[in-house]
């Protein structure tokens, strides 16, 4: 062994010794980079957000002709034309309009607005509630854990579409005073989705910190006097975060499917207000005289479902710490 | 394991009765209910005096507290005076106007024979409610008014059962091989064939699905001039020109014309399990071809063939079992919003119409008969396991 190449591999060591290690997002965005489905499909997402966000308020400003008022006004989700009722898609409404002669692009918009929203608000209640019991469960053991995890149990034995929908059916009609209808509706269904999607981040955190409990970090912010509860915040529940990540993302694309699917079956977010399940309702009955109306909000749905799998794929590969790049 | 059973045994009634507890309350909790679109009429004339109303609720049993609600509907209302003449407890009086006792929360029938089926002759209806454990599932409110829960279900059931075994049987038949040879040939042009195949599956909303199939195979069809297939319910009852009874010459209620009907529903249904479950079978033999136990089967010089057929895919199919127990339930209550959309007369169109007509026996009676279902399912398939796999035991 020459004395030149020791030289080298001691500067090389010497390297890597000194240098800054990675932040650890960084090394995430890097492999996740190299899966090109999801990079992909998260543009995609990212562009397709501004875009329900933007589109609208764009096109609240600019005016199309209304035959049956005779005059120009803008594009709004509830004004009706009927004199142009399932119009086929023309300059005026690239879509088309809907059976009350609404242009149905605006309302795929709004409709992802909300589709979108609530998606974000029941994972994000879900993942968080699920995480928190998990780690509880996980940190205190004993009687705690049992009765937790019966709950769990419970909770996925039950057959989840049919409560879905009955669970829907019976509040449907409540009206929270304080919120205009739209946001109360949104509200009980957010409730509704999040009761049943908590038990998937419950399981994933319990088992993390069940690894996690008796590590020496553990006992030192014990030994600093944390208390129970911040030692679950601070402590148990970010370590349990990049699985938990990977099932959000996943929840996304379930939760979208199965409040569209409750809005399609007139459980879910009531006419007029907007949603990509509630707008494919009535369609059968224009089937054969507009079949276009059928198109666009599934096609919404699929893509997005679709982005969010995808997107969940390359994120359980980029923040699994078993694979190296 | 005798006293692994006992324990589930006893977990699991416990979960049945929770659960109808929850939508039970939940149910008599909201306001509203069936009876809150009555007064909608706009003549005064047509409008029922709350004496009517009264009555009403007495003959559906809504006059009951939830929890005497309940135990009628489990158990019975025969009993309903004697247990409440030993309590002795006159409850709310606003919904006992009558007599002031118990025996104002039997209803109207009930109370006419004195509290008992004593004299009944067994024959249709019983004067008083046995209860669901007495296999009394009650009356239908509203969708088929005067029937029997037994008979509006069993009207139904047996075209879900149709529909859901064939799509079950098709599916595993085309899931096991293709979700295995894509984990053999990893990375081969099938394999990112089905894997793209299952990613769409599990992104395509189903309903949206069975639109596109309607467009496609009845609307474009008959654009087209093809013979179109029917895009709704079980039998023909009149034979369009040009359309696929037409063509093939089908009689309406043969079996031909079952299966045309099926068609649509059943392809519908078929690609999406397809979807997830050949990926499911491909990532489970994936796990099996990493396994030592494969290793050593090729190492001892064994053909490739019997490697994967006689080591890996019998240990492979061992998740499958999961599957195929869960779709136990399914196959009773039906695919929601497949026959919603093929206007399917099956176990989840009535359910979905029940919901909307409020007709709380048929949806009790769905629920409690799903759930019981759902928890038999994950017995029978955790024993199963032990049966199959003899590594896991329970304790």
């Amino acid at each position: 062994m020459s004395v030149a190449e020791i030289d080298v591999d001691a500067l090389q060591a010497e390297a890597l010794l000194t240098d800054k290690p990675e932040r650890l997002l960084v090394t995430y965005w890097k492999r996740l980079r190299r899966h090109r489905l999801a990079t992909a499909s998260l543009i995609l997402l990212v562009m397709l957000i501004l875009l329900v966000i933007v589109a609208p308020i764009i096109m609240e400003h600019r005016t199309y002709y209304n035959v049956s008022k005779g005059e120009y006004l803008n594009y709004a989700r509830d004004t009706q034309d009927l004199a142009a009722r399932n119009a086929a898609p023309t300059s005026a409404h690239p879509l088309g309009t809907d059976e009350l002669g609404r242009d149905v692009l605006y309302r795929l918009l709004v409709a992802g607005r909300l589709s979108l929203f609530i998606a974000f608000t029941v994972v994000f209640v879900q993942e968080t509630v699920g995480m928190f019991l998990g780690a509880v469960s996980g940190y205190f053991g004993k009687w705690v854990d049992n009765l937790i995890q019966r709950i769990v149990e419970f909770v996925i034995i039950l057959p989840t579409l049919p409560l879905l929908l009955t669970l829907s059916s019976i509040l449907r009609d409540l009206r929270i005073e304080a919120l205009p209808p739209e946001w109360s509706q949104a509200v009980v269904i957010i409730v509704i989705l999040s009761l049943f999607g908590w038990t998937g981040a419950c399981r994933l955190a319990r088992g993390m910190v069940l690894s996690l409990r008796n590590q020496e970090f553990t006992e030192a912010s014990k030994a600093l006097g944390l208390s129970d509860l911040q030692i679950i915040v601070r402590h148990m529940m970010p370590n349990a975060l990049p699985p938990i990540i990977v099932s959000a993302t996943l929840g996304l694309s379930n939760v979208i499917l199965v409040e569209s699917a409750l809005s399609f079956l007139g459980f879910g977010i009531q006419q007029p207000v907007a949603t990509w399940g509630n707008m494919l309702q009535d369609v059968q009955k224009d089937m054969f005289t507009a079949p276009w109306k059928a198109l666009y909000p599934g096609l919404a749905i699929f893509i997005a479902s679709l982005a969010f799998n995808y997107l969940g794929d390359g994120l359980r590969d980029a923040l699994d710490p078993r694979l190296k790049l | 394991m005798t006293n692994y059973l006992i324990r589930r045994g006893f977990q699991m009634v416990i979960v049945v009765i929770v659960a109808t507890i929850a939508i039970f309350a939940l149910l008599n909790a909201v306001p509203g209910g069936p009876l809150s679109g009555l007064n909608l009429a706009a003549d005064a004339k047509s409008r029922f005096s709350p004496e009517d109303i009264a009555r009403l609720e007495a003959m559906l049993g809504l006059n009951k507290p939830f929890y005497l609600a309940y135990l009628t509907w489990l158990l019975g209302e025969d009993w309903v005076d004697e247990v409440g003449a030993t309590i002795g407890n006159p409850g709310p009086a606003d919904k006992m106007w009558d007599t002031g006792t118990w025996v104002d929360f039997q209803s109207p029938t009930c109370k006419n024979v004195g509290g008992t089926n004593a004299e009944w002759d067994g024959d249709g209806i019983s004067p008083c409610r046995r209860g669901v454990i007495r296999w009394d599932w009650g009356q239908s409110w509203s969708l088929a008014r005067g029937q029997t829960v037994t008979s509006v279900i069993g009207s139904r059931v047996q075209n879900t059962v149709i529909l859901m075994s064939s799509v079950t049987v098709i599916s595993l038949i085309v899931a096991i091989p293709i979700g295995m040879i894509s984990a053999v040939k990893q990375y081969s042009k099938l394999d990112y064939a089905v894997t793209t195949f299952s990613f769409f599956g599990i992104a395509m909303p189903v309903f949206w699905f069975g639109l596109l199939m309607i467009i496609l195979f009845g609307l474009k069809f008959k654009e087209w001039g093809l013979p179109y297939f029917p895009t709704g319910d079980v039998f023909t009852t009149r034979v369009t020109p040009g359309s696929l009874q037409d063509v093939l010459n089908i009689q309406p209620r043969s079996l031909a014309d079952r299966i045309a009907h099926l068609f649509l529903p059943v392809t519908v249904l078929t690609l999406l399990y397809l979807a997830g479950w050949s990926r499911f079978m491909r990532s489970s033999m994936l796990e099996v071809l990493r396994q030592d136990y494969v290793r050593t089967a090729r190492a001892k010089g064994l053909r490739e063939r019997a490697v994967i057929v006689k080591h890996a895919a019998r240990n492979a199919l061992i998740p499958l079992i999961t599957i195929v127990v869960f779709q136990i339930p399914g196959i009773f209550s039906g695919a929601i919003l497949t026959e919603t959309i093929f206007n399917y007369p099956g176990m989840g169109r009535l359910f979905i119409d029940s919901l909307n007509r409020d007709d709380w026996p048929i949806v009790m009676a769905i629920l409690f008969i799903s759930a019981i279902l759902v928890v038999i399912a994950t017995l029978v398939g955790d024993i199963l396991y032990t049966i199959v796999d003899p590594r896991i035991r329970f304790d």
